[in-house]
């Protein structure tokens, strides 16, 4: 419950209209895409920075934890409210403010979803790489927040790598503007950056600047099947040998597969391990040469079969029902995790080996997919909710799998965060110092820790 | 733990299967109009999951989530994980309506109904001028909104019809009482009855609708099992026109609106688009169209129960309109005429009104 002089002072700043504590919205802030659930005191609606200004000075002389949300499509419950307090919803910012194709840049508002971007860069010939599965949906907010990859990771890189500048409103309300619009830019810290993956634990970002890049007009898409997930690796780290960088390379387990097929048309192969390739260029002559060096690797690694699509629409079905791995997967079990445990390339064979033995050794299904390019794995735990012994059996798994990637020299995760799920295994990954480290950047921005308290390990004195 | 519900004992495993992945917020059109994701169908999914886990109880607190819903299915179309919402909204709506929970649209519409036999109450049937045959061929059958709003859309399928030479008549129709069940109350099956009886006894062969709800209703509600089983087939006029050769033709540059009711749920696109590309060769496709089309935000109950939200789901659609760059905008419904013609603003120059009142005019003016 929030305290009548809050609400009161809440709805002074955002307006009746943009200020909620009903039932059917704190259920629904209740929720990302994990399995994590914490109930807000209630919401706001805001509109401009201004606004996001004054709440923040009202949650931080009222120490009330304040938790910024966008589309709510995470994977490890970083917009879930751990601390209830107040839910700031940033869709409702979501204008594009400059679009300056020249200077290769795009000024956007948090709230804009990722889709809403590409068709406004589209008539230009451009677009922002990263390409998160949740682009329909997702906010460029939630994409700064994460620091979101996706399926061309390999090629284009990260959401980090295309941030130029930010306006944020930080917790106590001041509003500090970092970066700028160029391309080059060493002028101090790099405040830009730090924001970047910061999971709403150090300030309220309210504008973005972002590069923009030309978009290759020509695609070849290539699929090749193999019986032994470990041939399926070796010929993604000799890809990564060969000199030619696709513009995206996938794999999808058996399992993944399998429930692709149960829900579309496409009648996958229902082998161990399929890799999904696309070159990019601006000539076919260009992309097929790629493409040819790309199967020459898959055929020399015992592919059961190699295939190039025939037409743009065989290719854009491939990649949809890639696309739509993670949510086919959820109808097999009850309750699910998607991990996103990342390696060096050359060590995913080592991972998808390591991930079946984990699989076995609790008598537990874990379908695999992910970016296998990018040595970023999704592995999906499919599990009964319901069922205690299913949940421990569950807990255990991520546990190995965590430990298996950090031996791997991976990271425990690539582009979902930390959030509440991975923040137990903050200590694997991290040393004393560095965590200590962390935790003195987040008490310089928030003293008080309000901002999406609970998160990231950060609250752990 | 037995289910308190009927949405729980029939769609547990449904609910439990949404994986909160949001893609249906891209679609829903009451999403789309309130960026409110209360309102959207995973906000809905995880307040029904909430009531299985006995977290919360149906209430009505859920009123404005559950009763605001155009079934328009977009989110069941895309929803990866094959969640059938706009059913199991149906099914939480009528445990909601048991335990004496309802939006007072629908107990008003639902009162309406046992007194007369359409939803406006009305007590005076439009009769169009024209008396009821005996017997014919084919019966026509307007619906609410085509008998008591959208008369002249009706008063133009008649004159089409007419001018074609086709055998019908209409009939003392009452509602078809399909939206009964969609609002959380048992079908009214003296209404049902009423037409039953009234269609078998012109000896029709088929019923043609100017209402792609009715059209449903008639062919999918096992209340309407006894019409179907006398062989009687039942068809949306846009069907009924598809293989005519009008002769007509318009420069006019033409788009279309798929209905919900006949798109996404009766998978019908193709009929009406090649009655229109035949007299409107300069015919555009909306930006979103065929099972990707955007709701007017008329259906579910929607326009009587939340009318500004209604209205501003309309005017997403018509600023599509715009883009487009169409002078016409056809659709097959009433429903979705009535409410995008609400919607419309003064400096939106376009027209809006069914196929077959375009089809009647060019028929006009070509005489």
């Amino acid at each position: 419950m929030i305290d009548e002089r809050i609400k009161a002072d809440l709805i002074r700043i955002v307006g009746n209209q943009n200020y909620t504590d009903n039932l059917i919205d704190m259920v629904s802030y209740s929720y990302d895409a994990s399995e994590h659930r914490a109930r807000p005191s209630c919401a706001v609606w805001v509109e401009t920075t201004a606004q996001v200004s004054e709440v923040m000075k009202l949650a931080n002389r009222e120490k009330i934890p304040v938790t910024p949300r966008g589309a709510g499509t995470g994977l490890s419950g970083l917009s879930v409210p751990a601390h209830a307090g107040v839910v700031m919803d940033l869709t409702r910012m979501n204008r594009i403010l400059e679009l300056r194709i020249e200077d290769r840049l795009a000024v956007v508002q948090p709230g804009l979803v990722y889709a809403d971007l590409e068709k406004a860069l589209a008539p230009h010939g451009f677009f922002f790489p990263p390409d998160p599965s949740s682009g329909k949906v997702c906010t460029m907010g939630g994409t700064v927040g994460t620091n979101a990859g996706g399926v061309k990771g390999a090629k284009y890189g990260t959401t980090r790598d295309y941030v130029l500048g930010l306006e944020v409103v930080l917790a106590d309300g001041r509003i500090m503007r970092t970066g700028g619009k160029t391309i080059k830019n060493v002028s101090g810290y790099d405040l830009t950056r730090l924001f970047v993956a910061s999971e709403g634990t150090l300030g309220i970002v309210t504008e973005i600047a972002l590069k923009i890049n030309p978009k290759p007009t020509m695609t070849t898409t290539a699929m090749a099947t193999f019986n032994d997930l470990e041939d399926a690796g070796r010929a993604v780290a000799e890809v990564m040998r060969s000199g030619i960088l696709p513009s995206v390379l996938e794999i999808l387990g058996r399992e993944t597969i399998v429930a692709i097929n149960q829900n579309t048309d496409l009648n996958l192969p229902e082998v161990e391990a399929l890799l999904l390739a696309e070159t990019d260029g601006y000539t076919k002559g260009e992309t097929d040469f790629q493409m040819g060096k790309v199967v020459d690797v898959f055929r020399r690694n015992n592919p059961g079969m190699v295939k190039l699509a025939a037409s743009q629409e065989e290719a854009a079905g491939l990649w949809k029902a890639r696309k739509s791995a993670y949510a086919v997967l959820a109808r097999i079990k009850s309750h699910f995790v998607l991990e996103d445990v990342t390696v060096p390339i050359g060590r995913v064979p080592a991972l998808l080996k390591g991930i079946q033995a984990i699989a076995r050794k609790h008598s537990i299904q874990i379908a695999t997919f992910g970016h296998a390019g990018d040595g970023n794995l999704h592995p999906q735990i499919l599990y009964d909710g319901y069922d205690p012994a299913q949940v421990r059996s569950m807990e255990a798994a991520s546990d190995e799998l965590f430990r298996l990637s950090i031996e791997l020299e991976g990271t425990l995760t690539g582009e979902h965060g930390i959030g509440l799920s991975k923040a137990p295994f903050m200590t694997l990954e991290h040393d004393a110092v560095s965590l200590e480290m962390m935790r003195a950047v987040k008490r310089v921005f928030d003293p008080n820790n309000i901002l999406n308290p609970g998160k990231m390990a950060l609250d752990a004195a | 733990m037995e289910a308190k519900y009927d949405f729980e004992r029939k769609y547990r495993e449904q609910i439990l299967r949404c994986s909160r992945c949001g893609f249906c917020q891209a679609v829903c059109p009451v999403y789309g109009a309130t960026l409110r994701p209360g309102l959207n169908a995973r906000g809905k999914m995880l307040l029904l999951k909430e009531v299985m886990d006995g977290r919360i109880d149906l209430s009505n607190e859920l009123i404005e989530t559950l009763f605001q819903c155009t079934t328009c299915a977009s989110c069941t179309h895309n929803c990866p994980s094959g969640v059938e919402v706009s059913e199991i909204i149906k099914v939480a709506r009528k445990d909601m309506v048991d335990i004496g929970s309802c939006h007072p649209a629908f107990t008003g519409m639902h009162d309406v109904l046992l007194h007369h036999d359409n939803i406006y109450a009305e007590d005076e049937a439009e009769d169009f001028g024209r008396g009821k045959k005996a017997t014919a061929r084919y019966v026509f059958f307007a619906g609410c909104v085509g008998l008591y709003r959208e008369t002249e859309a009706t008063e133009a399928a008649l004159g089409v019809l007419d001018k074609l030479g086709v055998d019908f008549t209409l009939i003392e129709e009452a509602c078809c009482a399909g939206v009964l069940e969609d609002v959380g109350f048992p079908m009214n099956d003296k209404l049902v009855e009423t037409n039953i009886e009234r269609i078998l006894a012109t000896g029709a062969e088929a019923v043609i609708t100017g209402c792609p709800y009715c059209a449903r209703t008639l062919n999918n509600k096992m209340q309407y099992a006894p019409l179907r089983a006398k062989g009687v087939i039942i068809m949306h006029i846009a069907q009924f026109l598809k293989d005519y050769d009008l002769g007509l033709h318009t420069d006019k540059k033409v788009t279309y609106h798929d209905p919900c009711d006949l798109g996404r749920h009766c998978g019908i696109y193709e009929e009406p688009r090649q009655t229109i590309r035949k007299l409107a060769p300069n015919f555009v496709e909306l930006p979103h169209h065929h099972a990707d089309a955007l709701c007017c935000g008329a259906g579910g109950g929607v326009r009587g129960a939340y009318a500004k939200n209604s209205i501003d789901m309309a005017r997403r659609r018509l600023k599509e309109v715009e883009e487009a760059g169409a002078e016409v905008v056809l659709t097959e419904c009433n429903s979705c005429v009535h409410n995008l013609g609400n919607a419309k603003l003064r400096k939106q120059k376009f027209t809006i009104c069914t196929t077959t009142q375009f089809i009647h005019d060019l028929m006009e003016e070509a005489e």
